[in-house]
């Protein structure tokens, strides 16, 4: 069976934005008492990837 | 009633029915998946009440795109590209209850508690289905578990408000009305003869109206726990 073109390249950019995604998410859960800075900074960072996934552009990101 | 067991090496051998129908099956399922991030992210990231809400936003929207990333793989192993549902509009959505955009904090919340439970009922759909590679997605303990931390967010949330009465509970009433006819349509005619080529694959479990009528049985006994009116099941309905 062949796979559909880019699949393996897709799986792995979504990989790329996940991991990003959590691990942002995960540096700044444990600081929502202490340290407002670095609970803006991620999800400000989490902003900028979901807006990036959320246009969609897939042939950008696969290029 | 077809029992075989289906591994990837094997689906080209398959009754080009069983082909279609699975490719048609993960290309759905991977547009909802990333349907329910383009519905919220936008509006309610920013917007969240509180830092750990958006947090927790992003952290679902996360969970919804690895759950794409999956069926996209098993989509893109069967010769499916399913990338187009990510640069289409909402609009475009193959499932109704995806095509806006949630605006307000309370509709998200109804979200989670109605829409993301109707998520759980099609992926326990494919819990012990022909295909084995989709059967895996599933059965692993991730997807299912990460799907219900979305309906026992936005149920609690949903809870939390209505318990707060007057104006709180009024909107939330409303945002239950509007998602919960919305609900019952996704899944589908009861009437449907795909679903029943579904079931005759072993690619899906329940008859639509069966699924439907476990969850609204479901559902109904929390809206009422939460001393929410019952919507009209008919009022608005696409499919009966």
């Amino acid at each position: 069976m062949q796979a559909a073109p880019n699949t393996e390249a897709l799986d792995q950019q979504f990989k790329e934005f996940i991991q990003a995604l959590k691990s942002a998410v995960g540096s700044a859960m444990p600081h929502l008492k202490d340290d407002p800075k670095v609970v803006e900074k991620a999800i400000g960072d989490c902003k900028e990837i979901l807006d990036v996934v959320l246009e969609g552009k897939v042939k950008e990101w696969l290029s | 009633m077809f029992t075989d067991k289906i591994d990837l090496k094997d689906f080209e051998k398959q009754d080009p029915e069983y082909q279609d129908l699975l490719r048609r099956v993960l290309a759905i399922q991977a547009d909802c998946e990333i349907g329910g991030p383009n519905l919220y992210v936008k509006n309610i990231l920013p917007n969240a009440p509180t830092k750990l809400d958006q947090l927790i936003v992003a952290r679902t929207a996360a969970e919804e795109m690895d759950h794409y990333r999956k069926m996209a793989r098993l989509a893109g192993d069967i010769g499916v590209d399913v990338s187009y549902v990510l640069s289409r509009s909402n609009q475009e959505r193959y499932v109704e209850a995806f095509r806006g955009e949630i605006q307000a904090w309370e509709d998200y919340a109804v979200f989670g508690f109605l829409i993301d439970r109707v998520g759980r009922y099609q992926l326990e759909e494919f819990i012990g289905c022909t295909y084995l590679p989709l059967a895996r997605v599933v059965e692993d303990a991730d997807v299912i578990r990460e799907e219900e931390g979305h309906i026992d967010f936005g149920t609690n949330k949903t809870a939390e408000y209505a318990a707060k009465g007057d104006e709180w509970k009024a909107r939330i009433q409303k945002a239950v009305d509007y998602w919960y006819v919305k609900g019952l349509d996704m899944f589908g005619n009861s009437k449907s003869y795909r679903s029943e080529r579904y079931m005759y694959w072993g690619l899906k479990r329940r008859p639509n109206a069966v699924a439907r009528q476990q969850y609204k049985d479901e559902v109904d006994a929390l809206i009422s726990k939460m001393d929410l009116k019952i919507p009209d099941p008919n009022k608005g309905r696409l499919y009966t």
